[in-house]
């Protein structure tokens, strides 16, 4: 029959199964070419789609307990890009030539819009998050404003106001003089102000060769 | 002697709230109460502290317990006031933004001291601000917890929502029909609760 032959054929071209399995090389520790220069390893930002930047950018914020450099251009870049290419979708939709060929690869286009607008909203709302928590702190450190953009320091103030009248409201306009601030500086007890968490373990990729770290 | 207390003993109870609401993840009702006890007798211990602390010389022993029970009973004031505003904000933005369906929810609102619904209002309208630099192209309210994976959602119409505008012309939604449309025009009627994804 047909698959005997076929069996057959396969069982005398290669190695058995255990053969193979025996000889395999172990697959956990792949040896690292020693021969890579500097050059080979860097990877240069100007191949980066701005898409993988915006990337990179994101999973860098979103395990980072402080707040990173804001990403302006990338950001800028991506949502005209997005603007224009919505813009030649609705133009393509509209117009009564395009075939169904085009249609589908409009279909496409369409999704990759709305995953590219998650992963913008998915930054601007970490950062926003990051910023609502440490509202107090950014208003008091020049050096972490140098980091947000206009909208976000604007509501950082805004938001670190609101903050400060409501407990005022609440709390501290009912207690007795002496006890009615927000910016106590007692021995001991830990700062009103919170300040982002350095000390939280994070996880590194490392993409060259570095000279060795000391860890505290 | 039934209004003798340890110092910090209102406090730690107030404290003991704010960790149930986070094991139960529910936000309990405003202990107004308790709030009210605990400033009460801030104001009785600033009483005491005072004269003791006209005194010369190093300061009585009193005077640094009761200066010790004082701030601690503050901390912990605000400590249960930021831990409200906090859930209420991660409630905010759980709801896409949408203020009138969390004031409009009663067992919500019944919840919330008016002082809370203010902070509610004011943080929206900051947020309304922020929101305009980016609304041309985007909504930053959207689901940020699944990347979207297909272009069109199948949903059912759990409750009557009216004549919606989408980019199809307007749909006018009935309560337990199936309608197949864009994901990006009902993704807020989703996290509200009128519409339901099959």
């Amino acid at each position: 029959m047909d698959w005997d032959e076929e069996y057959d054929r396969l069982a005398a071209a290669g190695q058995s199964f255990v053969e193979r399995a025996r000889n395999a090389p172990d697959d956990d520790d792949l040896p690292i070419p020693a021969a890579r220069t500097i050059n080979e390893l860097t990877l240069p930002t100007e191949e980066e789609t701005p898409l993988q930047q915006l990337i990179r950018h994101w999973i860098n914020e979103r395990s980072c307990p402080d707040i990173l450099p804001a990403q302006e251009e990338v950001l800028v870049n991506l949502l005209d890009h997005i603007r224009s290419q919505s813009k030649t979708v609705q133009l393509l939709r509209g117009d009564a030539s395009t075939s169904e060929d085009q249609h589908v690869r409009i279909v496409l286009a369409q999704t990759e819009m709305e995953r590219v607008k998650f992963i913008v909203r998915s930054y601007v709302r970490t950062r926003h998050y990051k910023i609502d928590k440490f509202a107090r702190f950014i208003t008091t450190n020049a050096e972490v404003q140098t980091r947000l953009t206009k909208g976000e320091l604007d509501h950082a103030r805004r938001y670190a106001n609101i903050l400060d009248r409501h407990l005022h409201k609440c709390v501290l306009q009912s207690l007795p003089e002496p006890q009615a601030h927000l910016d106590d500086n007692v021995p001991f007890v830990p700062s009103m102000i919170t300040p982002p968490d350095k000390t939280r373990p994070v996880f590194v990729h490392a993409l060259q060769d570095c000279p060795p770290i000391r860890l505290p | 002697m039934s209004d003798t207390r340890q110092y910090g003993e209102l406090a730690t109870q107030l404290i003991m709230e704010s960790r149930r609401s986070t094991q139960t993840d529910t936000l309990l009702k405003y202990n107004d109460s308790l709030v009210r006890a605990l400033i009460r007798e801030q104001r009785d211990l600033e009483k005491v502290a005072e004269p003791l602390a006209l005194h010369d010389g190093p300061p009585a022993p009193a005077l640094i317990v009761i200066e010790t029970a004082i701030n601690r009973n503050k901390r912990c004031l605000l400590a249960y006031h930021t831990h409200r505003t906090d859930r209420l904000r991660d409630m905010y933005w759980g709801v896409g933004g949408a203020l009138p369906h969390i004031l409009s929810n009663q067992d919500i609102r019944s919840r919330l001291s008016p002082h809370e619904v203010d902070f509610l209002r004011e943080y929206h309208t900051s947020i309304m601000e922020f929101r305009a630099d980016f609304a041309d192209e985007l909504d930053i309210m959207a689901s940020i917890t699944q990347p979207p994976k297909d272009l069109h959602a199948l949903v059912k119409v759990v409750r009557d929502c009216g004549e919606i505008q989408t980019e199809l012309g307007s749909i006018n939604f009935k309560k337990g029909e199936r309608y197949m449309v864009r994901r990006a025009d009902i993704e807020h009627l989703i996290v509200q609760g009128y519409l339901e994804e099959v």
